[in-house]
């Protein structure tokens, strides 16, 4: 109930008005979302590339953090960042369990994510990203990252 | 819903929110232990007593309580006239603040809205969900400026029953009244016992809609076969098809008032009508036989109304001339009667019975002649008309209320000389009263003076020559104080008197003149 109330409020402030760069593409219920972003600025790694996110919200969101994760199909890649596995999932400190905040909201993530793409230079995965795609099954909240880089 | 609440101390969540619970008597899910806490919180007066719980929750009063328990409206879902300030948004839920309250980072949230930030919380660290500042709960959250709330509190918003059809637009302020006391679209149990749907206040009076509603649309055997013409029709519409539409069921010829016996299908029965002259006559005889009836039921009161009067009549005659002043020599017709002729054939039986002007109505029913046959009441009418009578009594009555009217000048004459006496009394023992706190002051002042001048005799021994020297003109007022207030402490010296303030003086005097 009170994650619906919440979601219904920030998709109508979705269909007004959204950041240069970040589209919404289908929020048919209060359950999965997915929006599309692209980096704005002239960045070589992630030129003419858009990327799709899918939001996963739990009852108890926004108190909870809703799972995020880059899905890959043909016109969506996965963008090479340090922090993304290559299997979507997202090591940002902003979706932990610690780390969210129900001030945050699918809007703030999509242009944190974004800025965490426009600053990245480097065309790399994660350490150890074949061992982790290869063997995990938690879900992505369940995830104990370790924060081991804190500029990007 | 306009002041802020007082905030409970955060320890206190629990119960503050089970209290608000019971004065809402809103179902909530997970209410399975609520009622027990309720028992024990405590609290405001308001607070039903464990008895009154009981009674409540018996299954008759708990149906009526149910009827009554609309849901209050929900703020987080009204629907806003205009923009919000973006400042007077809720972080989390995104909607104006509800109740809202304030961190000591000056970060603003509903109440509900951080209460569930912090259900994910660990007890002992909570933190601000904007600043992720840490919060000392004992003493925050911390009211909001008033401003705040009346900000909030003056948001126009739409009655949340809109989409029914409530046209409301007010204040926010007011929208928990309109809803729960005003809105006719506010839903409400439905009055059926069986039926627990909900029913909107203006249809409640009209008694369960919903299964109509339901016969009528969506229920699977709702159509049937009328058994006289075999037409397709609603189930519910069946009997007034029957009574009134149905071509095929056999009906009586209209003419059966009068007396026509002939019975025929609906279809038919127009031919035959137009044949029929006892079917032509019965409109006309329908409308005499009403014309009659309400003729009788006029009657009725008329001659109720006759009968009261002529009892009264006859009370009244016997009253001034009773039965034993027989004097057969008053005359004992009454010119307005039409009647009087059959008392002018037989004079030496006089009649008791005076009637009305009697020519506006129809013979007094029997019962009233014979109860006043002159066999049952003998008296003579000792009075040429009933007018005379009348002003007769009229003028007792006239001489009853001045008699009463000087009884009541007289009594008051003698209640205000009593009030003036009991006064005077009082006024006497009052003078008397101050008299004696009169000496008491003065006995009182005599005491504290005495206690200074001893005081300072012993003090200012010492200082007595140069204040001597300066004051020659003061030791003459000291002297006549001291003869003044007949203290008779000239012994302690006109030095010593010296230091007392000359307030006094004039203090003392006054007691003096006045006593
Ligand atoms: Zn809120
Ligand atoms: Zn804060
Ligand atoms: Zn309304
Ligand atoms: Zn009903
Ligand atoms: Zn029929
Ligand atoms: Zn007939």
């Amino acid at each position: 109930m009170f994650a619906s109330k919440r979601l219904s409020k920030e998709l109508s402030k979705l269909h007004d008005k959204l950041p240069p760069g970040i589209t919404l593409i289908k929020a048919d219920d209060f359950t999965e979302w997915l929006m599309d972003i692209r980096v704005i600025d002239s960045n070589p790694l992630y030129q003419d590339e858009v990327y799709r996110l899918k939001f996963v919200f739990s009852q108890t969101y926004p108190i909870e953090a809703p799972e995020v994760v880059f899905v890959k199909d043909e016109d969506h890649p996965i963008p090479w960042h340090p922090h993304v596995y290559s299997n979507g999932i997202i090591c940002l400190d902003l979706l932990d369990r610690q780390g969210w905040s129900p001030v945050h909201n699918v809007e703030s993530v999509c242009v944190s994510l974004q800025s965490m793409l426009t600053s990245n230079t480097k065309q790399e995965r994660p350490p150890g990203d074949e061992h982790f795609v290869k063997h995990n099954k938690q879900r992505p909240k369940d995830i104990n990252f370790v924060f081991h880089d804190n500029q990007v | 819903m306009s002041s802020p609440e007082p905030i409970p101390p955060p320890n206190d969540r629990r119960s503050s929110r089970a209290s608000s619970n019971a004065s809402l008597a809103v179902p909530t899910l997970d209410n399975t232990r609520e009622p027990v806490e309720l028992l024990v919180v405590g609290g405001p007066p308001s607070t039903p007593s464990p008895l009154a719980l009981r009674a409540s929750n018996s299954p008759s009063s708990n149906r009526r309580k149910s009827r009554i328990a609309k849901l209050p409206p929900d703020v987080h879902l009204l629907e806003y006239l205009s923009a919000c300030d973006s400042n007077l948004i809720c972080l989390i839920c995104h909607s104006p603040f509800d109740k809202p309250v304030q961190l000591a980072c000056e970060h603003f949230f509903c109440r509900e809205c951080l209460d569930h930030a912090w259900d994910a919380q660990h007890d002992a660290q909570k933190t601000c969900p904007t600043c992720r500042g840490r919060v000392d709960t004992t003493r925050e959250p911390l009211p909001v400026p008033k401003i705040i709330a009346t900000m909030l509190d003056e948001l126009v918003v739409k009655c949340p029953n809109t989409k029914s059809g409530c046209d409301w637009i007010e204040q926010r302020v007011n929208v928990h009244d309109h809803v729960l006391l005003y809105c006719e679209y506010t839903l409400v149990d439905c009055p059926d016992f069986d039926c627990h749907l909900y029913i909107t206040q203006k249809d409640f009076h009209k008694g369960c809609l919903h299964y109509t509603e339901h016969q009528r649309t969506t229920c699977p055997n709702r159509s049937t076969a009328c058994p006289h013409c075999s037409v397709e029709l609603l189930r519910l519409e069946l009997n007034a098809h029957v009574k009134d539409i149905c071509p095929k069921v056999i009906v009586p010829c209209p003419g059966t008032l009068v007396g026509c016996t002939v019975a025929v299908e609906r279809a038919d029965l127009a031919g035959h009508a137009k044949g029929c002259s006892m079917a032509i006559m019965a409109p006309y005889f329908r409308d005499q036989q009403a014309r009659i009836e309400r003729s009788e039921a006029r009657l009725e009161p008329l001659s109720r109304k006759v009968g009261i009067l002529e009892d009264g009549l006859s009370k009244i005659t016997n009253m001034l001339y009773p039965p034993n002043a027989n004097d057969s020599s008053f005359p004992v017709t009454n010119p307005l009667d039409p009647n009087s002729d059959a008392f002018t054939t037989a004079p030496l039986v006089p009649t008791p019975d005076f009637r009305l002007p009697p020519a506006s109505f129809p013979p007094v029913p029997p019962s009233h002649d014979t109860s006043q046959t002159p066999l049952t009441n003998p008296t003579p009418p000792p009075f040429d008309s009933q007018i005379h009578h009348l002003l007769t009594l009229h003028g007792s009555l006239r001489d009853e209320v001045s008699r009463i009217a000087n009884a009541l000048t007289d009594y008051e004459g003698r209640t205000n000389m009593m009030i003036i006496n009991e006064n005077q009394r009082v006024k006497d023992e009052m003078l008397h009263t101050n008299a004696a706190i009169n000496g008491m002051r003065m006995q009182l002042h005599w005491l504290v003076s005495a206690t200074l001048q001893q005081r300072t005799g012993s003090t200012n021994s010492t200082g007595n020559s140069t204040s001597r020297a300066g004051g020659s003109t003061d030791s003459n007022a000291s002297g006549t104080q001291g003869t003044n207030s007949n203290l008779g402490s000239r012994s302690a010296g006109a030095s010593a008197t010296l230091h007392l303030p000359l307030r006094r003086l004039s203090d003392s005097t006054r007691q003096n003149t006045k006593l």
